[in-house]
């Protein structure tokens, strides 16, 4: 066999499982799903003791290595948590059938995203997953759903645009778009600068960074679960890796201070947002993109920084979907996402109430989780850079977040009447406590980690 | 060469004005179809200025014009007749701009799109006029931005692509032809869907407006 086969398994595998989703058999579309994500996971698990592959289409090093092992992470804990939790959306757009082959196809474009050597190749992947996600938003039939998939369609489409000019840029004055020939050699002149630049905003556009955001609340805060945490944990990242491809490409001191900028801005905001939010997907939404920020800050800084953010992108990933995996069986039970009209969930759901809570203190940075130690990393590497009073700047900031998130979320779980009946505790809750737990275990692989980024730090 | 490629330029610059000005959907659609076969002309031309890459480019041309000058059209007019019984009645609500204010705001952004790229890359790319394209760029977001009606935003949007194809191949020779392919499969997809998602919103969202909105605020 050939080597480079084993490297596009993942790809296969999602690509094939779409494929056999249109059988008209019943439930094959489910089984199909499970088997496939199973398997991409087993081959990404396969990858990580793999050496470094690299031609004229692959490079995949250890960034990428990781980023395929956290895609297939959340990839089968929504094939999972979605067979069970499809049955309680009474309205749906389409057929559970044509659900599993979007989402399969979804990940597969994002596999092809972080596997590609060419940079035109990859914005042609994340472009893909615009395609093949806009419709998973609005699988609940309604008004404001379609609305969302309509925003992130034309707002996505059009910052990604500006990456495609990006790419002609880089293209126009490299003359080769191949990650590995622009890391032998890149011109050091005014348009190439300029077209990272624009890649780092365009790209930024589908990360959900400021200014280009303004899509992302809307969709996770309206799209059903499963599809809010496959966004948020890891299309949010698969874009950043794109720009830490191309800061990897040209780290010159004027892209890092500009993606840095763009980083401490996008917790800014996310973090002031978050304290006025009522709706708790739209608060947990933006609490992704402070993470985002984070991560964005972590890559612009590099070393240690870079460490600290692809450590904030794994556990994150695992977190976040279990944080909207539990935000599914809430809304299940409250059908409302105003957080004013949800109370009492320790007594009506303690086991995915309990879950919540401790992975709102996870996404929010409390320690011992692997984000807090990822977030260590960054302002280890940004005191070393800038000093100690942008770091208490940003340290506020995530202060504000913690406090908006965590205290929201706990008036949502403890406050209440002492009278309310218990509801019926749902199986795949356990999806999102599995999530969970491996979020926290994240921090005993860190050395791993670094010995895969060795090339990178 | 450079001449023919300005009153190219010019002509797309023009459709894309007139589209500003017109109202009615269909219409619209058939002046992006009109700017889709001048791209095409512009790729056949590139050709036969670069014969080391003539083949790929009348390819990129022949592509052009079935999913951008035909198919593309085709889907969203087929679309809109599904939508609606009278079709080509089918029209821009409440236009942001008249035809005077759009006049104006197009020649302050053709006047932009001059400023930025005279001060910022002419010094290095040295192309006569290639601030045409991002002239297009800035005329698209504003088609993009002044309209709600969701078919003109997506024409608006594609515009946009019409004007990194111009601006790929006029300042800098071109994409690779992988890439320019997968550029257009992906642009293919995307109205697919869009169509798709612009129906069932046309039929719902559009009814009840102000309840959606207050619902995506903050």
């Amino acid at each position: 066999m050939h080597q480079d086969i084993i490297y596009l398994l993942p790809i296969f595998f999602s690509l094939f499982g779409a494929v056999l989703c249109v059988l008209p058999v019943k439930y094959v579309d489910r089984v199909v799903s499970v088997i496939a994500s199973a398997l991409s996971l087993a081959v990404a698990i396969y990858l990580l003791f793999q050496p470094v592959y690299i031609d004229h289409y692959l490079y995949i090093d250890g960034l990428s290595k990781l980023l395929i092992l956290t895609i297939a992470l959340v990839y089968l804990s929504t094939v999972l948590y979605s067979l069970t939790y499809l049955k309680h959306i009474e309205n749906l757009l389409f057929q559970h059938r044509l659900y599993y082959i979007l989402l399969n196809i979804f990940v597969a474009t994002m596999f092809f995203s972080v596997s590609m050597d060419n940079l035109g190749l990859i914005w042609v992947g994340i472009e893909a997953t615009t395609v093949s996600s806009a419709l998973l938003i609005a699988t609940e039939n309604n008004q404001v759903t379609i609305e969302s998939a309509w925003r992130y369609v034309i707002i996505v489409s059009t910052g990604l645009v500006i990456s495609l000019i990006a790419v002609t840029f880089i293209y126009g004055s490299a003359g080769t778009l191949s990650l590995h020939a622009l890391l032998l050699h890149h011109p050091d002149n005014r348009v190439f600068l300029i077209g990272i630049m624009l890649g780092i905003v365009g790209f930024g556009t589908k990360a959900g960074i400021f200014p280009m955001h303004t899509w992302l609340p809307d969709v996770h805060g309206k799209a059903p679960a499963p599809v809010s945490a496959i966004f948020s944990a890891v299309l949010l990242p698969v874009a950043l890796y794109a720009i830490a491809r191309l800061i990897q490409v040209f780290p010159s001191e004027t892209i890092k201070l500009f993606a840095f900028v763009l980083g401490i801005l996008t917790v800014a905001v996310a973090a002031l947002m978050m304290t006025v939010q009522t709706n708790y997907k739209r608060m947990f939404a933006y609490s992704s993109m402070e993470n985002m920020g984070m991560i964005l800050i972590g890559i612009s800084l590099g070393g240690y920084g870079l460490l600290g953010a692809v450590i904030i992108i794994i556990s994150h990933g695992l977190a976040k979907s279990s944080v909207f995996f539990l935000t599914g069986d809430v809304l299940s039970i409250s059908h409302t996402t105003d957080m004013r009209k949800v109370n009492g969930l320790i007594q009506r759901l303690p086991r995915a109430a309990s879950a919540l809570f401790v992975a709102a203190m996870a996404v929010t940075g409390a320690p011992p989780f692997a984000i807090f130690v990822g977030e260590l990393f960054i302002f280890a590497a940004l005191i070393a850079q800038y000093g100690w009073l942008l770091a208490l700047v940003v340290i506020l900031f995530l202060a504000i977040a913690f406090i908006s998130v965590n205290f929201k979320t706990g008036k949502m779980i403890f406050t209440g009447s002492e009278n309310l009946k218990r509801e019926r505790s749902r199986t795949e809750t356990w999806v999102a406590i599995v999530n969970l737990a491996l979020s926290f275990l994240i921090i005993l692989l860190i050395p791993y980690f670094e010995t895969l980024l060795k090339n990178l730090l | 060469m450079n001449q023919t490629f300005e009153i190219l330029g010019f002509l797309l610059i023009v459709l894309t004005l007139v589209m500003q000005w017109e109202i009615n959907v269909q219409r619209i659609i058939a002046l992006f179809s009109a700017s889709s076969f001048v791209i095409a002309l512009f790729l056949v031309l590139l050709g036969l200025s670069r014969p080391n890459e003539e083949y790929m480019l009348f390819i990129l041309a022949g592509l052009t014009i079935v999913v951008r000058g035909i198919t593309i059209p085709l889907v969203m007019n087929r679309a809109l007749n599904r939508l609606n019984d009278k079709p080509w009645r089918v029209r821009e609500a409440k236009p942001l701009l008249g035809v005077g204010g759009s006049i104006l705001l197009s020649l302050v952004l053709i006047a932009i799109g001059y400023f930025i790229y005279q001060n910022s890359l002419y010094s290095v790319l040295k192309v006569k006029s290639g601030s045409v394209p991002f002239a297009l760029f800035l005329q698209a977001s504003l088609l993009i931005i002044t309209h709600r009606h969701a078919y003109i935003q997506m024409i608006g949007f594609l515009v946009m692509e019409n004007a990194v194809v111009m601006l790929s191949g006029w300042v800098f020779g071109g994409l690779p032809f992988i890439v320019e392919a997968g550029v257009i499969l992906d642009l293919l997809g995307l109205v697919v869907v869009s169509s798709l998602i612009i129906r069932v919103r046309e039929h719902s969202i559009l009814k009840v407006g102000d309840t959606v909105e207050s619902e995506l605020r903050g």
